[in-house]
């Protein structure tokens, strides 16, 4: 049982209003921003990635939860930001230069933050100059960097260089995604890893980290 | 003559992006219409194809569209609507008038007209569809598309309101561009709806009962096969998304067009059932990996080629050996991609025993 069963239930059922009526409520009576987060939000963001896995939610799914929690999370960031909390991994996130496209990118931005990372969204059509800036001043855990063309690809090749040529790489994972990305052109680039999707993105960071810690 | 080109055993990639690329300057022949008309022919004389298929550019709709209220050509791509338009830009939107066209559209109707005068070769134009040009029209149309699947009305929520907007301004500006280009001699439209899939319209929606891939895809499309028809000109369906079967069939049955081409997930031989026996299936082998010999090497090209037409043969159902979208050519790795792409068109047909 979450600790804000109503919240719990306004993120897997993709209803911002509700999440944002719940999570006003909670604060109200007094519960702590991290609690909420840890014991009714991120359950219900896992749940939402267990029901993807078995092709019982689909994308529109995990964006509409995504925006729920992305609702309540920004009612709680001034109050965590008040007392010094800060989330535990950073991710940066970009689509590689000469990409547009930023649904998928964004529907990754949505799921981390859910799963209560920080995530910095550079947008699109980021330039290998600006990821390794990013990591320099913002001093991410992780990069994800999206494309969705093949043409646009070898950006992300590019970007691993610049981090390389900058002394920068061992200090960030680095993961891709998109359409015409595959783990053999991950390993490739040397890539830290690849997710075909959203939900497996959001494993993937965990797991990358969980592995740096042991 | 569709269906005699698939019995004639016709195979050819949508390849005329890999040909612009042997262009010391692709670029300007990209914009300009007999150079680009050129290109075209030597894709169609390449792999022996009477149907001259053009670059599946799917940015010039918006960008023609988005000239009306005053967006460059150079911003258009990048630019998205983020609440309800007012009346008066609807309206402009909207105009059946034909507006100013970016380099790329007049282009690409020079050369349509160009291919239209060689006796040979069948003209076909190309569109993005209207949904899929919805999607490149908003920030974030996945979740508007969710919210009205639920049932939310364009009344009751402004994102709602500026999907259903930018459906009518998308469908004035494919149904402008459709005209131009068999003005310009096109006998056959190519409409591109990539975006037509389960990501961006969900399964677990459409299975409750939600009319949202009934009102985003079918009933725009279903206006513009109208028009094509009224110009007795032909629909070439395409959408190399991810599919579920009911998609799959309305396209087929309701759309009816001559040729469905389908992308890389889809098994075309078990697709063959839920497609009537008229329409020829394309493609559709998954080109878009062909960049990696990791993650696609050219024995696995082969016999996936091989495996594709041995089961067409078998299910007996029309069709054109080709890619799953077009190919394009990708920097250090175009010798790659074309010795993969000549590899499939040179696996031919094998005969099934009685």
């Amino acid at each position: 049982m979450a600790l804000n069963q109503e919240l719990y239930d306004a993120i897997l059922n993709g209803d911002a209003q509700k999440a944002r009526a719940a999570t006003e409520a909670a604060i109200a009576a007094g519960v702590l921003p991290m609690a909420l987060i840890q014991e009714s939000m991120v359950p219900a963001m896992d749940e939402v990635g267990r029901l993807f896995e078995s092709e019982e939610y689909f994308v529109p799914e995990l964006l509409l939860a995504g925006r729920a929690m992305k609702v309540a999370l920004e009612l709680l960031k001034p109050l965590l930001a008040a007392s010094g909390t800060k989330m535990a991994v950073r991710v940066v996130i970009g689509t590689v230069k000469g990409d547009l496209h930023d649904i998928g990118k964004n529907i990754v931005a949505s799921m981390l933050e859910g799963s209560g990372f920080e995530v910095i969204d550079l947008g699109t059509d980021v330039s290998p100059e600006n990821f390794v800036t990013a990591v320099v001043e913002r001093k991410p855990h992780v990069i994800c960097m999206s494309a969705l063309l093949t043409v646009t690809m070898p950006a992300m090749k590019l970007t691993i260089d610049a981090l390389q040529t900058a002394g920068l790489r061992t200090q960030v994972k680095v993961l891709i995604g998109g359409a015409p990305v595959t783990h053999q052109y991950a390993k490739e680039i040397g890539a830290d890893g690849y997710s075909e999707n959203a939900n497996g993105a959001v494993g993937l960071v965990k797991n990358l980290l969980a592995a740096e810690v042991a | 003559m569709f269906l005699r080109l698939a019995a004639d055993g016709l195979s050819m990639p949508v390849g005329a992006d890999l040909v612009l690329h042997e262009e010391p300057d692709p670029e300007s022949v990209r914009n300009s219409g007999p150079a680009l008309g050129r290109v075209i022919e030597r894709t169609a004389r390449r792999w022996n194809t009477p149907l001259a298929i053009p670059l599946m550019d799917l940015r010039l709709e918006k960008a023609d569209l988005l000239a009306r209220i005053g967006v460059s050509v150079q911003d258009a791509d990048a630019f998205h609507f983020t609440a309800p338009l007012d009346a008066a830009t609807l309206a402009t939107l909207c105009d059946g008038k034909a507006g100013s066209s970016c380099p790329g559209s007049t282009a690409r109707d020079e050369a349509l007209q160009y291919i239209a005068s060689i006796p040979d070769l069948f003209p076909v134009g190309m569109a993005i569809g209207p949904f899929s040009l919805v999607t490149r029209l908003m920030a974030d149309p996945i979740a508007a598309a969710a919210m009205a699947g639920r049932g939310q009305a364009p009344e009751d929520s402004d994102e709602v309101r500026l999907l259903f907007q930018c459906l009518q301004a998308a469908e004035a500006a494919i149904h402008r561009s459709v005209r131009s280009q068999i003005a310009h001699g096109a006998r056959a439209i190519m409409i591109c709806e990539p975006a037509a899939n389960t990501s961006f319209l969900s399964p677990r929606q459409l299975k409750a009962g939600s009319s949202i891939f009934e009102r985003l895809v079918m009933e725009p499309n279903l206006r513009l096969k109208a028009v094509l028809d009224s110009s007795a000109c032909d629909l070439i369906f395409h959408d190399c998304g991810e599919l579920i079967d009911p998609m799959v069939e309305a396209f087929a049955h309701r759309l009816h067009p001559v040729i469905l081409s389908l992308g890389g997930s889809r098994k075309l031989w078990e697709d063959a059932r839920l497609v009537p026996g008229d329409v020829v299936l394309y493609g559709n082998l998954p080109t878009k990996s062909f960049y990696s010999d990791g993650a696609m090497p050219i024995e696995e090209v082969i016999r996936r080629t091989r495996e594709l037409l041995t089961n067409m043969k078998a299910c007996g159902h029309p069709h054109i050996l080709g890619s799953e979208c077009d190919v394009l050519s990708v920097p250090d790795a175009r010798e790659t991609i074309l010795k993969k792409v000549d590899a499939m068109m040179s696996v031919t047909a094998p005969s099934i025993p009685h």
